[in-house]
């Protein structure tokens, strides 16, 4: 049960860490065994290792938190939000997001007709979709985007460099 | 009546008092996601590309809203380029005489000042249940400013209307990604003459930046948002309404009311025109903890063409209301900020709500008019708290 604990919970790190790391480079620097080459030991041990994994999250925690000097420093406007994987990530992301960003998807919450218009109408406005991906792509949508998934955050902009009146 | 700077003291003093720190850190220390956008300050980012920015709530405290604190809605690219001394207005269709017109023809026609409330037809469109596709707007995808410019109908006068003439269609300069149909939409003739009607090239005092639609806007007073094209490059007067997707399919509203989740033909809409009767609540925020004692609820309201006559504050989840003091700003087609002082016994768990009332006998419904699209979402607006 613990080394499963374990990696799932290293893989969500790892996850974290590549979508955190344009705004976080500190993150970068934390390292943590992989569950494959972790030895496997008695439960004690395991306690151990999760106590230290909780210690690692607690600081990469901070590390992300706005008190944080690397993550008070803006996120260039390329550093948007990435698809969720799947089969068709790629696919998603050379049908939709050569006219907006992810963001755009990110924060829909919809049931799989819904998806289907959304889908149809877009094809037509000139999103590349494969007959073939049609379905697959409205399943990939409408499983990682439905409507009982949590909202999406979306971030606040940092535009004082270049104030208005 | 309360003066402008006691009504703002009393804001501060809540804002300070009432537990409305958190937004206060997140505007003093940007997110760990904060994303750059020259000119937007504390923005809700909806998106980057196109740029979608929503006001916080938070700074509904204002009766004009500071210019990096207006919202923005764009439907696709901005123009890559803008020139504003190769800028050239044509003017064309039902007209006696075709015209051309640059920044500096429009400049020496006469000025007209307008403070309009502008609201995204699909303002609130996240909290509509079944949800429906679009920009997740939350309360935020509404401002106020002063527009200036000159009226639309002198400029139409210039080329001379033909009585053929009942629709008056704009284009913008928007970059078309894609197949995506261009933005074009259309007004009748009848508010295009509107003394109010303008092609704002101003807002607040200033030349209209590139998020609002420099050099040149229509500004549609309180009609929703997508009436009032940016950066405008054609006028052509119609015998008919526009046809094109932003006319229909979008920005349309069905005719009778329907249950959430139906589908709508679209022989059974019409397009949309002016705004609801709404309130929203900018403080306290929902989800703060305040202490027990004198708390300012406080906010906006307004409602379109018609004039805001009452709100009405509920602090029992609404078994009983009361009236909230109007501040004494106020323009025809503008937001009226409002306050109500509540006094804050037990402790507990309180939910506040704020209802309009507008000159036409409007009032804020108690659950909102579904629609396929997330348009016009007005229901009475709620935050909850807990007092200690």
């Amino acid at each position: 049960m613990f080394p499963n604990v374990f990696r799932k919970a290293q893989q969500r790190f790892e996850r974290a860490r590549i979508e955190a790391a344009p705004q976080c480079p500190a993150l970068s620097k934390i390292v943590i065994p992989t569950g494959a080459s972790y030895p496997r030991r008695g439960c004690e041990a395991e306690w151990r290792d999760l106590l230290f994994l909780a210690r690692t999250l607690t600081a990469v925690a901070l590390l992300a938190s706005p008190f944080s000097a690397q993550a008070q420093k803006p996120a260039t406007a390329s550093a948007t939000a990435d698809l969720p994987p799947g089969a068709m990530q790629a696919k998603a992301a050379t049908a939709c997001l050569e006219c907006h960003e992810a963001r755009i998807i990110l924060q829909q919450r919809l049931s799989k007709p819904a998806w289907t218009k959304e889908v149809d109408k877009m094809t037509k406005w000139g999103a590349v979709v494969d007959p073939s991906d049609h379905d697959a792509l409205i399943d990939y949508l409408s499983t990682n985007f439905s409507p009982d998934k949590p909202a999406y955050e979306p971030p606040r902009t940092s535009g004082s460099t270049k104030k208005s009146k | 009546m309360k003066s402008r700077r006691d009504f703002l003291k009393r804001i501060s003093a809540a804002a300070l008092a009432a537990g409305t720190a958190p937004s206060i850190l997140t505007w003093a220390f940007p997110q760990a996601q904060s994303v750059d956008v020259p000119g937007e300050d504390g923005m809700i980012l909806r998106s980057f590309r196109f740029v979608d920015l929503e006001t916080p709530v938070e700074y509904f405290n204002s009766w004009l809203t500071p210019v990096p604190h207006f919202f923005v809605r764009n439907h696709m690219h901005e123009p890559s380029e803008l020139d504003p001394g190769d800028w050239r207005l044509a003017l064309g269709g039902e007209v006696d005489k075709p015209i051309t017109l640059n920044l500096a023809d429009l400049s020496k026609i006469e000025t007209h000042s307008v403070v309009n409330t502008l609201e995204c037809a699909g303002n609130g469109r996240s909290l509509q249940r079944p949800q429906v596709p679009g920009v997740q707007w939350g309360k935020g995808a509404v401002s106020t400013a002063r527009f200036s410019g000159p009226r639309l109908r002198d400029v139409l006068q210039r080329a001379g209307v033909k009585p053929t003439g009942k629709h008056v269609m704009f284009r913008g300069l928007d970059e078309v990604p894609g197949k995506v149909p261009p933005f074009i939409r259309s007004i009748p003739i009848e508010k295009a003459l509107d003394t109010d009607t303008l092609i704002a090239t101003h807002m607040n005092g200033s030349p209209l930046t590139k998020h609002h639609g420099f050099p040149a806007r229509a500004l549609v007073p309180g009609w929703i948002g997508a009436a009032s094209c940016k950066w405008l490059t054609e006028i052509k007067v119609l015998e008919a309404e526009f046809v094109g997707n932003f006319m229909s399919p979008a920005y349309r509203f069905p005719n009778q009311p329907v249950q959430p989740g139906d589908a709508v033909k679209p022989e059974d809409t019409h397009p949309l025109t002016a705004l609801n009767v709404k309130s929203v609540i900018a403080g306290p925020s929902d989800g703060a903890s305040l202490k027990a004692g004198k708390v300012l609820v406080h906010g906006a309201a307004w409602a379109g063409e018609a004039d805001i006559t009452k709100v009405e504050i509920s602090t029992d989840g609404g078994s009983t209301w009361n009236s909230a003091i109007l501040d004494h700003e106020q323009s025809h087609y503008a937001w009226r900020l409002w306050s109500y002082d509540w006094k804050a016994g037990k402790t507990g768990d309180y939910t506040i709500l704020s209802k309009a009332t507008d000159s036409q006998g409007r009032t804020q419904p108690s659950t909102p008019a579904w629609n396929p699209s997330g348009y016009l979402y007005n229901a009475v607006d709620q935050v909850k708290i807990h007092v200690s």
